[in-house]
C-alpha cells in the first residue's frame, strides 16, 4: 500500500469548515453534505474541506485534538508508555500533514503543532521498530500491537515482511546443513 | 499593645508589591512585580486566586467589586472582583502610572504617573477625567479627601500638593520631600493618606516622621514620630476608625499612632527587615496586612479590641456583624467612619459630634445619589460612547445592579428607604462587544462581522462577509474614530460620537450602489449625538441622544424624522421593519424599565407594537436585539433568556430559549449572533468565562435548540407539549410574511403543519392511553378536519366509542365551517362538485382503472389498510412498536421534494438527491424529526399540488371532493392498482408523451386555479366519501328519512364498518387530496423498497401485470428526466 493510498483515504475524514459561500445539501454517492450556510460551522470530508480551502471558499476549523496543548498531553503520555497510546484521530499524521500543508493560516500555532506531532509519530516508530526487532530477534511467531495506525503499519510493512521472508529464506537455507545440530536440539 | 505578627508569607515576585482589602475585609488584594493580582481568602490561603493584569503591576485599588491597576503598559485598566474579568481601560499615562487610589464612595480614581501627571476619572464613565498638571517629576502616590473635593499627591519634585479637583488647580504646595529623578531612586515611596470620615488631616510621611496637616487652613498641625524609627517612613494608613494611624518604614519597622494622644500604641519591626511598601488596615480595624518589597504578604492582628476603649468594642462589633450580616458588598470604609462617629468614644475627639452625624448622614446619601444621577446623566447625555459596556461587562452588572440594590441595606439608613432606583443601561449596538477593546467586534450579524482594531499601530476597521458573494472584505482607517457600526447586504453604517470641535457623524459605505459613488457621510446637528444606528433593507436608521430617530434612505436622502419616547438602548432593522427599545421610565431594584416600538414602513406604515414594556428576567439587562432571519424580532437579556414576539397572541413575547441552561458553568455565556426560525436555529458563539468573544482566535459559531419553558418537559406528554407549540410559534412567520405580501415556503408550511398535525395525533394517542377522553376531545379541537378523521378511526379502534361519537362531532363542526366558508367566497357548491367529480374520473386516469378506483375498497381492508394504519400508527407506536418498521410510507416524500418547485430564493427546484434511496430499515422508531415530515404527508399535500399544476398538467390538480355517485361494493381490486394508474399516468405526462390523454375525459374542465386552491385546502374525510358513496343506498333505504337525520344513520352505518374499511375510506380521503404529490412518492418509493408494498406490488401484479413492466424502466428513468429539466 502507498503512503498516497493511506492519504487517500484519510481524506474521507471529516472536518469542520466555515465556508463563505451559500449552497444547499449535496447529495454524494458517499453521503449528503450540506447544506452550507456562510458563516456556520459544517462538517464535510477533508478532500472537499481542502479544496474549497484552495479555491478561498471557507475557513477550516482544525479538529479538536489538533491544540498544542493535549498534543503534548499526549506526546508526554507517548514517550512514558511503553506501549503504544491510542492516537486522536486513526489519521492523526496525515491530517496534520494535510491541513498544515494547506491551512496553516486558520490553525492557531501550526509550527507548534508540526513539531508535536512529528514527535509522536517519532517516538511511535521508533517504539515499532523497537518492538520489530525484539520480534525477530527473539524470533517470535506472531505479535500483537494495540493502537497503531494505518499510516504507522504502512512505513513497516513492506520492510517487515521482506526482512522476515528474506530470513526464512536465510534460515531454510541453514537448515539442511545444521539439520544434525538442530536434532540434537530437540 | 499586644498584636500579633503573622508570620511573612510569599506572595509575589521580588519588588514593589502592594496589598489592600477588599470592601468586605474578606479578601486580602495584593498585586506584585509579576504582573498578577492575587485574591487570598487569608494569609494561609494556598491557592489564591490570581488575575493577570500586564507584565507588571504597580498598584492597585478595589472597590465596590471594581479593581483597578495601575500595569507596565501606561494603562490604568479595570477589573471586575472577584471574577477578573477585564472591564476596559480607564485612562492611559505617556508612561507607567505609579499609584492609582479610589475616592471614598468609589466613583472616582485617581492615578499618579511618571509623567508628572495626577488624572482623576469617573469609573463608571472613563471620558469624564480630569488632569492635574504641575508636577515636576514623577508622581509617587495620591490620595483622595474623603469628601471628594481635594485631592493631595506627592510627586519626586519634592513637593508635596493638595489640588482642588473641580478646579484643577492647586490648593498648596509643600516642599517637603528631597528631588530624585525616578520613584525608583526616591528614598520614599511617600504615601500620603487622608484620614477617613471627615477628612480632618492629611497624613504626610516625610522623613522619620508623620506631617498631619488640617484640612482648609493647611496648617502643619502636628508631628507623629517614634524614637525608635530609624529610617524613612513609606507609607501611612488611617485606621477605618480614622483614629489611629499606621506607618511602615523603609527599615521594615512598622508603627501605630493614636492620633488624638500623639502616642504610639504599637510597634512592630518586619520579620526580614525588609522595606514596607503597602499597608492596609482591615475594614473592621482589626487588622493590618502588609507587604515588603521582596513580595512578601504579612499581617498583623489582633487590633481593636485592645487599642479601643473597651466600651466601644460592643459598638464595632455590632456594627460589623449588621455590616457583614447586610451589607458585604457596600462601601465598607464609609460605614466604618460612619459608625466610628456615632460610637461613644468619638465623642471627646470629635467636639461637634451632632454637626459631625448630621453632616455625614445626609452626605452619605448624597454621594450615593449623586453617583446615581451621574450615571445617568451620563448614559443620557455625555458625549462619550461607551456602548455596550453596560451590557457586557460583568462588573458593570455588578455596577448598575447590585450597587443600587445593596444601597437600602446600608444600616445607617438615610432618608430613603424604598427601592433604589436602577442606573438606566447604556445604549449599544445589539451583536458588538464592548467599545472600550482595542481590539472588539463592532457588529456580528448574519451578513458579516465589523471589526474595529484601536492599538498603537492602527486605529482601522475591518469588514468582513459572510458570503464572500455580497462583496469583498474591506479595510478602512478610522479616521474619524467610528465606534457603532451596522452591516447589511447593501451598505456598512458607521458613526462616531462628537467630539469639541467635530460633529457626531453618520458614514455609509454603500457598496451596493449602481454608480461610482458609493460612500455618503452626513454630520449630525450641534449637540446631537448618534446613539444608536441601524440599517434595513433600503434604508438607515439612527436615533440620537436628542431623542430623534432620523431615517435616511440607503442612498442618502433624508427621511422621516420622528421623536422617541425616551433614551434609546438599541434599535434592529430587518426589510421593512423596524424594531427599537427605549428607556420607558426608571427602573427600580435592579429591574430596567425598557419599552419596545415595532414599525412597518411597507405601503402601509404603522407602528405594530407602540411603546409597550419590554419584558426582562428580573435584574437583567437587554443584551442583543434583533430579528429572526424570518423577520421576527426577536431580544436576548443579561440572564440568557431569548425571546420572540408572538403575533398570533397579540405580539405578546415568548421565551424560547435560556442560553444560561446550557452553559456549563456559571460565568460562560452565550453570544448572540442570530435567529433563525426555519431551521430552528439560535446561532451563537459559547464564550468561556466572559459575556463576549475576543476577536482572537476566531471564534467559531455555535448553534443551540431552542426550547420552550414548558412544564414537565421530561415526560413525553410534555415533550410533545413543548414540541407542538414551538412549531406553531416557529412557523408564524409564514402568516406574516404571507399577509404581508412576501413569498413564501411553501413546502416548509405545509411540513409544519403536518408536523403540528402529528404531535396532534401524537398527544391525542397519549390521552388516549391515558384515559383522558375530554384532553383527547380538547386536542382534537386543535386538529384539522382531516386529522380528527384519523384520531376518530384511533378512538374507535381501541373501542371509546362516547369519544369517536364527540370526535365525529368535532368532525362535522370542522367539515361545516369549511363549507360556510366556501359559501363565503362565493363558490357554487354545485359546480364545484361537478367538476371535481370530473377531475376524479381524469385523475383515476379513466377508463382502464377506474373500476379498479372504485372498487378499491375492499383491498384496502386488506392491505391499503395496513399502510393506512401505519400512518396513524406513527401516532400509537409506543403500543405498536412493530408498525414502526413499516414507517417508510409509501405516500411519503421527502420534505425538498425533488418535483416540488419551491419558492424561495434558495430553491430545491430540481435538486435531487440521485442516490438517496428511502430504504425500509432507514427511518429508526425513535427519530421524531424525519418520520413527522414523511408520516402526515397524505394528509395535506393539497397545497403541493398547486405548484405542480404548471408541469405535471390537469391530473395533478388534485380534486379533494369525491363524486356524489354512490359505487358498487365490488371489493375485488387492488389498491395500488389505482396508484400505478396514477402513476402511469402522471409520468407520462411529465414526459410530455402524453399516452393517458385519451384516457381522460375528454370534457374535464380546465383547472380554475383560485377554486381549485380552495377546494384543495379542505380535503374530504374517509366519512364523507363514504356518505358520499351510500347516499343514495341509505335514501333508498329510508326514504323519508331529513338530512340530518340520513347523515346519523349514515355515520351509525359508518360505524358498523370494520376498521379496516374505514381506515380504507380515510385512506382514500387523504389519497385524493394528496394524490399529486403521491404520484410522485410513488415514484421514489417504487424504486426498490416498501415492506408493506410488497403485498401490493404482488397483487398488482397480478392485476395489471405487463402494464406495470412495461412501465417501471419508465417510472425510474422519469426521475432523472425529471431533473435534467
Amino acid at each position: 500500500m502507498d503512503p498516497s493510498e493511506v492519504e487517500f483515504l484519510a481524506e474521507k475524514e471529516m472536518v469542520k469548515i466555515i465556508p463563505n459561500f451559500s449552497l444547499d445539501k449535496i447529495y454524494l454517492i458517499g453521503g449528503d453534505l450540506g447544506p452550507f450556510n456562510p458563516g456556520l460551522p459544517v462538517d464535510v470530508p477533508v478532500w472537499l474541506a481542502l479544496n474549497l480551502k484552495q479555491r478561498q471558499k471557507c475557513r477550516i476549523v482544525p479538529p479538536e485534538w489538533m491544540d498544542v496543548e493535549k498534543l503534548e498531553e499526549m506526546r508526554e503520555l507517548e514517550r512514558k508508555e511503553d506501549t503504544f497510546t491510542p492516537v486522536p484521530s486513526p489519521y492523526y499524521m496525515e491530517l496534520t500533514k494535510l491541513l498544515l500543508n494547506h491551512a496553516s493560516d486558520n490553525i492557531p500555532k501550526a509550527d507548534e503543532i508540526r513539531t508535536l506531532v512529528k514527535d509522536i509519530w517519532d517516538t511511535r516508530i521508533a517504539k515499532l521498530r523497537l518492538s520489530a526487532d525484539s520480534f525477530i530477534s527473539q524470533q517470535e511467531a506472531h505479535a500483537k500491537l494495540d493502537n497503531l495506525t494505518l499510516m504507522e503499519i504502512n512505513t513497516i510493512r513492506s520492510l517487515l515482511l521482506d526482512s522476515l521472508n528474506c530470513m526464512f529464506k536465510l534460515r531454510s537455507n541453514l537448515q539442511p546443513g545444521s539439520s544434525k545440530g538442530q536434532f540434537m536440539d530437540y | 499593645m499586644p498584636c500579633e505578627r503573622k508570620p511573612m508569607r510569599y506572595g509575589h515576585s521580588e519588588g514593589h508589591t502592594e496589598v489592600c482589602f477588599d470592601d468586605s475585609g474578606k479578601f486580602i488584594v495584593t498585586c506584585g512585580n509579576d504582573g498578577d493580582v492575587r485574591i487570598w481568602e487569608s494569609l494561609d490561603d494556598d491557592d489564591p486566586k490570581f488575575i493577570t493584569v500586564g507584565e507588571k503591576a504597580f498598584s492597585l485599588a478595589l472597590r465596590n467589586g471594581k479593581l483597578v491597576t495601575a500595569s507596565s503598559n501606561n494603562t490604568v485598566q479595570i477589573h471586575t472582583f472577584p471574577d477578573g474579568d477585564p472591564d476596559g481601560i480607564l485612562t492611559r499615562f505617556t508612561t507607567n502610572a505609579t499609584h492609582v487610589t479610589f475616592n471614598s464612595s468609589g466613583s472616582r480614581v485617581a492615578a499618579g504617573s511618571s509623567d508628572f501627571m495626577v488624572k482623576v476619572v469617573d469609573v463608571s464613565d472613563s471620558s469624564q477625567q480630569k488632569t492635574l498638571r504641575g508636577h515636576e517629576a514623577p508622581v509617587l502616590s495620591v490620595a483622595f479627601d474623603p469628601k471628594d473635593d481635594f485631592l493631595a499627591s506627592a510627586s519626586c519634585d519634592g513637593s508635596v500638593v493638595v489640588w482642588n479637583i473641580e478646579e484643577q488647580t492647586q490648593a498648596i504646595s509643600w516642599p517637603l520631600l528631597q528631588k530624585t529623578n525616578d520613584v525608583s531612586n526616591a528614598k520614599s515611596l511617600c504615601r500620603l493618606s487622608w484620614q477617613p470620615g471627615t477628612g480632618k488631616f492629611l497624613a504626610v510621611p516625610v522623613e522619620m516622621k508623620v506631617h498631619l496637616y488640617e484640612r482648609g487652613s493647611w496648617d502643619h498641625v502636628s508631628n507623629l514620630s517614634d524614637d525608635l524609627l530609624t529610617q524613612p517612613i513609606n507609607v501611612v494608613a488611617w485606621s477605618p476608625c480614622g483614629r489611629f494611624l499606621a506607618a511602615g518604614s523603609v527599615g521594615g519597622s512598622m508603627t501605630v499612632w493614636d492620633v488624638n494622644s500623639k502616642v504610639c500604641v504599637e510597634r512592630q519591626k518586619h520579620e526580614k527587615g525588609f522595606t514596607v511598601c503597602s499597608l492596609s488596615w482591615n475594614p473592621s480595624g482589626s487588622q493590618i496586612a502588609y507587604t515588603d518589597t521582596e513580595g512578601c504578604l504579612g499581617m498583623l492582628d489582633g487590633f481593636s479590641s485592645s487599642t479601643t476603649d473597651t466600651n466601644k468594642v460592643p459598638v464595632k462589633k455590632t456594627a460589623k456583624d449588621y455590616d457583614d450580616l447586610f451589607d458585604d458588598d457596600d462601601d465598607r470604609l464609609m460605614d466604618e467612619g460612619l459608625s466610628d462617629t456615632n460610637s461613644p468614644v468619638k465623642k471627646p475627639v470629635a467636639a461637634d459630634d451632632d454637626d459631625d452625624d448630621d453632616f455625614l448622614m445626609p452626605a452619605t446619601g448624597r454621594v450615593r445619589n449623586r453617583g446615581a444621577i451621574l450615571d445617568d446623566e451620563n448614559s443620557l447625555d455625555t458625549g462619550s460612547l461607551r456602548l455596550g459596556q453596560d451590557k457586557f461587562g460583568d462588573d458593570d452588572d455588578a455596577g448598575s445592579t447590585v450597587e443600587p440594590t445593596a444601597a437600602p441595606l446600608v444600616p445607617l439608613r438615610p432618608v430613603y428607604e424604598g427601592p433604589m432606583p436602577t442606573p438606566p443601561q447604556r445604549a449599544f449596538q445589539p451583536g458588538s462587544t464592548p467599545a472600550h477593546l482595542t481590539h472588539r467586534f463592532m457588529m456580528w450579524n448574519s451578513v458579516g462581522i465589523v471589526r474595529g482594531y484601536n492599538d498603537e499601530l492602527d486605529n482601522a476597521i475591518d469588514v468582513e462577509f459572510h458570503d464572500s458573494a455580497v462583496h469583498h472584505a474591506m479595510h478602512l482607517t478610522n479616521s474619524l474614530g467610528h465606534t457603532m457600526a451596522d452591516l447589511s447586504q447593501e451598505a456598512v453604517l458607521l458613526a462616531c460620537p462628537s467630539t469639541d470641535e467635530l460633529a457626531s457623524k453618520l458614514q455609509c459605505l454603500h457598496f451596493s450602489s449602481w454608480d461610482t459613488n458609493k460612500e455618503w457621510m452626513v454630520d449630525l446637528p450641534q449637540g446631537e449625538d448618534v446613539k444608536a444606528l441601524c440599517l434595513g433593507q433600503g434604508w438607515a436608521a439612527v436615533a440620537t441622544n436628542t431623542l430623534m430617530l432620523r431615517m435616511f434612505s440607503i442612498g442618502g436622502v433624508q427621511r422621516e424624522i420622528f421623536s422617541l419616547p425616551g433614551p434609546v438602548v438599541c434599535m434592529s432593522g430587518h426589510g421593512e421593519q423596524l424594531l427599537i427599545v427605549y428607556h420607558r421610565a426608571t427602573g427600580f431594584d435592579g429591574d430596567q424599565a425598557l419599552g419596545v416600538q415595532l414599525l412597518q414602513f411597507s405601503r402601509r406604515r404603522r407602528q405594530i407594537i407602540n411603546g409597550e414594556p419590554l419584558p426582562l428576567s428580573h435584574k437583567s439587562h437587554l443584551s442583543w436585539l434583533g430579528f429572526t432571519a424570518e423577520g421576527t424580532p426577536c431580544y436576548v437579556d443579561s440572564d440568557g433568556v431569548v425571546r420572540m414576539l408572538n403575533r398570533t397572541l397579540g405580539n405578546t413575547w415568548t421565551p424560547v430559549c435560556n442560553t444560561r441552561e446550557t452553559c456549563k458553568s456559571k460565568s460562560d455565556h452565550y453570544w448572540v449572533v442570530g435567529v433563525h426560525e426555519n431551521p430552528q436555529q439560535l446561532r451563537c458563539i459559547p464564550c468561556k468565562g466572559s459575556r463576549f468573544p475576543p476577536t482572537l482566535p476566531r471564534p467559531a459559531v455555535a448553534i443551540l435548540p431552542f426550547k420552550l419553558p414548558l412544564c414537565q418537559t421530561s415526560t413525553e406528554k410534555g415533550q410533545m407539549e413543548e414540541q407542538f407549540w414551538r412549531s406553531a410559534l416557529f412557523h408564524n412567520h409564514y402568516s406574516f410574511l404571507s399577509s404581508s405580501g412576501y413569498e413564501i415556503n411553501e413546502d416548509g408550511q405545509n411540513q409544519s403543519q403536518k408536523e403540528q398535525q402529528e404531535l396532534l395525533m401524537k398527544m391525542f394517542a397519549l390521552s388516549c392511553k391515558l384515559e383522558r377522553e375530554f384532553r383527547c376531545v380538547e386536542l382534537a379541537e386543535l386538529m384539522t378536519q382531516n386529522v380528527v378523521t384519523l384520531a376518530i378511526k384511533y378512538a374507535s379502534r381501541s373501542r371509546r366509542m362516547v369519544l369517536a361519537q364527540r370526535l365525529s362531532e368535532i368532525a362535522l363542526e370542522k367539515a361545516n365551517q369549511i363549507q360556510e366558508e366556501e359559501r363565503e367566497e362565493e363558490e357554487p357548491e354545485y359546480s364545484s362538485y361537478r367538476r371535481t367529480s370530473g377531475y376524479d374520473q381524469t385523475e383515476v386516469s379513466g377508463g382502464r382503472y377506474s373500476s379498479s378506483r372504485y372498487n378499491q375498497e375492499e383491498e384496502e381492508e386488506e392491505q391499503g389498510g395496513e399502510e393506512e394504519e401505519e400512518e396513524d400508527g406513527q401516532e400509537m407506536e409506543t403500543e405498536e412498536a412493530a408498525e414502526t418498521k413499516r414507517r417508510v410510507n409509501p405516500f411519503a416524500k421527502e420534505a425538498a421534494s425533488p418535483v416540488t418547485p419551491s419558492l424561495t430564493p434558495i430553491g430545491k427546484v430540481g435538486r435531487a438527491n440521485p442516490f438517496k434511496v428511502l430504504g425500509s430499515g432507514k427511518p429508526s422508531s425513535s427519530s421524531g424529526q424525519p418520520r413527522v415530515t414523511n408520516i402526515l404527508d397524505n394528509m395535506t399535500s393539497s397545497k403541493k399540488s398547486t405548484p405542480l399544476s404548471g408541469s405535471a398538467g390537469k391530473q395533478n390538480k388534485t380534486p379533494v371532493l369525491k363524486p356524489l355517485a354512490p359505487r358498487p361494493k365490488t371489493k375485488t381490486q387492488a389498491t395500488l392498482l389505482q396508484m400505478t394508474g396514477n402513476k402511469t399516468s402522471n409520468k407520462k405526462a411529465q414526459e410530455n408523451t402524453e399516452p393517458a390523454a385519451d384516457q381522460k375525459q375528454p370534457d374535464a374542465p380546465p383547472p380554475a386555479s383560485p377554486a381549485e386552491n380552495t377546494e384543495n385546502k379542505r380535503p374530504k374525510t374517509g366519512f364523507q366519501l363514504w356518505l358520499e358513496e351510500n347516499r343514495k343506498n341509505i335514501i333508498a333505504d329510508n326514504p323519508d328519512l331529513e338530512e340530518t337525520e340520513i347523515i346519523k344513520e349514515a355515520m351509525g352505518k359508518f360505524r358498523t364498518l370494520s376498521a379496516e374499511e374505514r381506515l380504507s375510506w380515510t385512506e382514500r380521503a387523504k389519497g385524493q387530496s394528496g394524490d399529486a404529490a403521491d404520484v410522485k412518492k410513488r415514484k421514489r418509493a417504487e424504486g426498490g423498497e416498501d415492506v408493506e408494498n410488497k403485498n401490493e406490488n404482488t397483487e398488482a401484479d397480478e392485476n395489471s401485470a405487463k402494464k406495470k413492466k412495461s412501465l417501471d424502466p419508465s417510472s425510474k428513468l422519469s426521475v432523472f428526466a425529471f431533473n435534467k429539466n
